[in-house]
């Protein structure tokens, strides 16, 4: 890989952290834009060091702990899906995204493949102009992978998000781009961990389809939103080698 | 339950208080005051009760010693209750109160009867005392009824129980009539009967029997006897007649011959044998002896007829032998004369057997007819006496302890009642709904209801707020607060109004 930023957009290389000291040349490669404010990180609902509420980021340290268990220490891609809707995936996303970049010498990469209600997209600081589905529908080559990770107002956090593109996306996801595209993301950086946003596993049929992508699947289950047979349901869709676990958002 | 869960239920309670705050306050406020216009048409109710005292301690009480029937105590209430409630009691209460001519029906009068009877009540109060007390809507109109009632309660009852108590003694005295005639006419049965009854009782003819028995075994013995004596005195004359006929001169000569020689020692013992007795003695002697030869061979010879009737012992025997044959046939014939008799002991004891059924029979009827009417005498008596008491005015009596009052203040339910136990309820019903919620709505709200499925659980994230989230939380705090108090306000001032009469 050439130095310089090839993952991020250089509209926003202009203010970042460059040069900021780290292990690897990857890493040290990356350009870094302003970095959120406390008081951003905590309207975005992201967990930093220093928050005021220890107990949820020592949740998310914890969580992160387990996938890392779970892995062997390599790095990995997972995706992350919940019951029904409005469960907290993306919350769960960005703060898992969040809590492997405290490690200064890992990054973490959040892919908003939620059709239907994306929301990475407000992690990247300014107007991102393409995201994943414009990607995987383009059949020239004009479009690279580092076209469309854009760097977020967290260190060492990247997103790809979805694009406007989002017509016949289970049509895409199914493609051999795809497959290509999640091979190459997750071997390109071995300090890189990548977390997929979904949609609800129970409501949208593309989420299945995603699961032959990725190292593991996460399931989330929300307070008071999804029933005892409908998270049997969901445990039933999931591959066992798979799902790593269950994490109960409140 | 321990306090963990209580813990837990509590928080979730609350989150969904939360989750459904507007709900939830519209329950509160629908319930509390459905139950503000409940208390304001509840209807008040005004109690007046009187205390009355059933008399049963009188002067005459421990000299008759039970001998008059008086009322019994622990019943007293419920009497007074049925004399109370009577539809004749009652009907005469509401002639008094409303005039029978205001009723256009008989199903009015009977409703109105009913609804007296449901609010009169009547509870004994342990030992004599009787409370008595009555509800209406109107303070005035309950202590009217109640004054009626307790009043033609007194009048009835001591009316009543003179009735009663004459009528008593003359359904006994006419029942004592009957008993005395029916026991004159079984004394007069038994009586022709044991007229005609010649045979005499069982136990006569037992003792006869049993006389008629011990007289013929006796004289069985007696027949016995006689028979023995028969076959031995025959015996006897035999042997002696023959005897007799060999042995009687020589024995006579015998006799002789023994005296002389007797006389002859005693001679010898103061005589010498010279002696002219002497020699003349034993002559005599040898004339004797020389006799006796003589008739040794003259017996030998010949027997004689004569010498026969003439043996004592013979005779004897003869005529004991003829006794004894009389005897014999006077038993037999008395033998015969008492086996009859028995026999007709006999047919005698079977026709008192066959009549003895009918004798039991009249007596028993006669016994059964005797007690009753004695104790029917026993009652008359008893009965004149209570009568007597009765109409002394003696026995149970009614007094009016504490007289009826108007009453001042409704009692049960009022409408403050209704005004502070609202909130409360409507703050219950929104608990119970929401724990009824939890309870039965499906999706999980504990984390013990998860299904893992061989899942790991690897988190619970609790929940987070941004700044924005928070502001908007307390603005909500503040808002439903306001409301709230709102609503309590509306309340009040509804209760106030209700209660100083804005909606009447």
């Amino acid at each position: 890989m050439s130095s310089g930023s090839n993952d991020v957009k250089p509209l926003f290389s202009l203010s970042g952290n460059k040069g900021e000291t780290a292990k690897g040349d990857s890493i040290s490669s990356m350009g870094e834009v302003d970095s959120f404010s406390n008081d951003m990180l905590d309207e975005l609902k992201l967990v930093y060091p220093g928050m005021a509420g220890q107990a949820v980021l020592n949740v998310f340290r914890g969580l992160r702990t387990r996938l890392m268990k779970a892995s062997g220490g390599k790095n990995f891609s997972c995706l992350v899906t919940s019951v029904c809707s409005k469960g907290g995936a993306s919350h769960i996303v960005r703060n898992l995204g969040a809590a492997i970049s405290l490690d200064k010498s890992k990054t973490s990469l959040l892919i908003d493949a939620n059709l239907y209600n994306p929301s990475l997209a407000d992690l990247v600081i300014g107007e991102p102009e393409q995201g994943l589905t414009d990607y995987l529908s383009e059949t020239e080559s004009g479009l690279s992978i580092k076209d469309i990770v854009y760097a977020t107002g967290v260190p060492r956090m990247r997103v790809i998000p979805l694009g406007g593109n989002g017509e016949a996306a289970a049509e895409y996801f199914s493609s051999r781009k795809m497959v290509g595209f999640a091979e190459e993301i997750c071997k390109r950086y071995s300090d890189r961990f990548i977390f997929f946003d979904s949609p609800p596993l129970l409501e949208a049929s593309e989420t299945q389809i995603l699961f032959d992508i990725v190292d593991f699947v996460l399931l989330v289950v929300p307070y008071g939103r999804a029933t005892h047979e409908q998270v049997e349901e969901a445990i039933e869709k999931i591959d066992r080698s798979k799902l790593v676990g269950i994490v109960y958002n409140h | 339950m321990d306090f963990s869960t209580i813990v837990r239920y509590s928080s979730v309670v609350l989150h969904e208080i939360w989750a459904h705050k507007y709900k939830c306050l519209f329950a509160f406020t629908f319930v509390s005051f459905i139950v503000l216009l409940l208390g304001s048409k509840w209807p008040s109710k005004f109690e007046s009760s009187a205390t009355i005292f059933a008399d049963n301690q009188n002067i005459l009480r421990p000299l008759l010693n039970d001998q008059a029937a008086q009322s019994n105590l622990q019943d007293q209430a419920r009497i007074v209750r049925d004399m109370l409630h009577s539809p004749r009691m009652l009907s005469q209460v509401v002639d008094k109160i409303y005039g029978l001519s205001s009723f256009s029906g008989g199903d009015e009068i009977g409703s109105a009867i009913n609804r007296l009877r449901d609010k009169l009540i009547v509870k004994g109060l342990g030992r004599n005392y009787i409370k008595i007390s009555f509800h209406d809507d109107s303070a005035d109109q309950s202590y009217t009824v109640l004054n009626t009632v307790i009043d033609l309660f007194l009048k009835e009852s001591s009316e009543e129980k003179r009735s009663e108590s004459r009528e008593a003694f003359l359904f006994i005295e006419n029942q004592v009539k009957q008993y005395k005639d029916q026991l004159v006419a079984a004394e007069s049965r038994l009586k022709e009967f044991n007229s005609t009854n010649l045979d005499g009782r069982d136990i006569d003819v037992e003792a006869s029997i049993a006389r008629v028995r011990q007289q013929m075994e006796e004289l069985k013995l007696g027949i016995d006897e006689d028979r023995t004596a028969i076959n031995t005195l025959t015996r006897q004359l035999e042997d002696e007649s023959e005897y007799a006929v060999r042995q009687t001169t020589s024995t006579v000569y015998f006799e002789r011959l023994q005296e002389l020689e007797s006389r002859l020692q005693t001679l010898l013992l103061t005589y010498t044998e010279d002696y002219p007795d002497v020699v003349s003695l034993q002559y005599q002697i040898a004339d004797i002896k020389a006799a006796i030869e003589e008739a040794g061979r003259s017996d030998s010879k010949a027997s004689d007829e004569e010498d026969v009737s003439f043996n004592p012992l013979y005779q004897e025997l003869r005529s004991r032998l003829s006794t004894s044959k009389t005897d014999l046939s006077i038993k037999q014939k008395r033998l015969d004369a008492l086996n009859e008799l028995l026999e007709s002991e006999y047919e005698r004891r079977k026709r008192i057997a066959a009549r003895a059924a009918e004798e039991a029979e009249l007596t028993r009827d006669y016994t059964v007819t005797k007690r009753i009417y004695e104790d029917m005498l026993e009652r008359k008596e008893r009965a004149r006496l209570s009568m007597t008491l009765n109409v002394e005015g003696q026995g149970v009596t009614y007094r009016v302890q504490d007289p009826p009052l108007p009453p001042l203040n409704p009692t049960g339910l009022r409408f403050l009642h209704f005004v502070l136990v609202g909130p409360v309820l409507g703050f219950m019903f929104v608990l119970g709904g929401v724990l009824a919620y939890i309870m039965f709505d499906p999706r999980i709200r504990f984390i013990s209801q998860l299904p893992l499925a061989g899942a790991d659980l690897l988190a619970e994230v609790p929940h987070m707020s941004s700044p924005s989230e928070t502001k908007r939380f307390h603005m909500h705090i503040v808002y439903c607060t306001l409301l709230s108090l709102l609503v309590l306000s509306v309340y009040v001032a509804i209760a106030f109004a209700f209660k100083f009469g804005v909606f009447k």
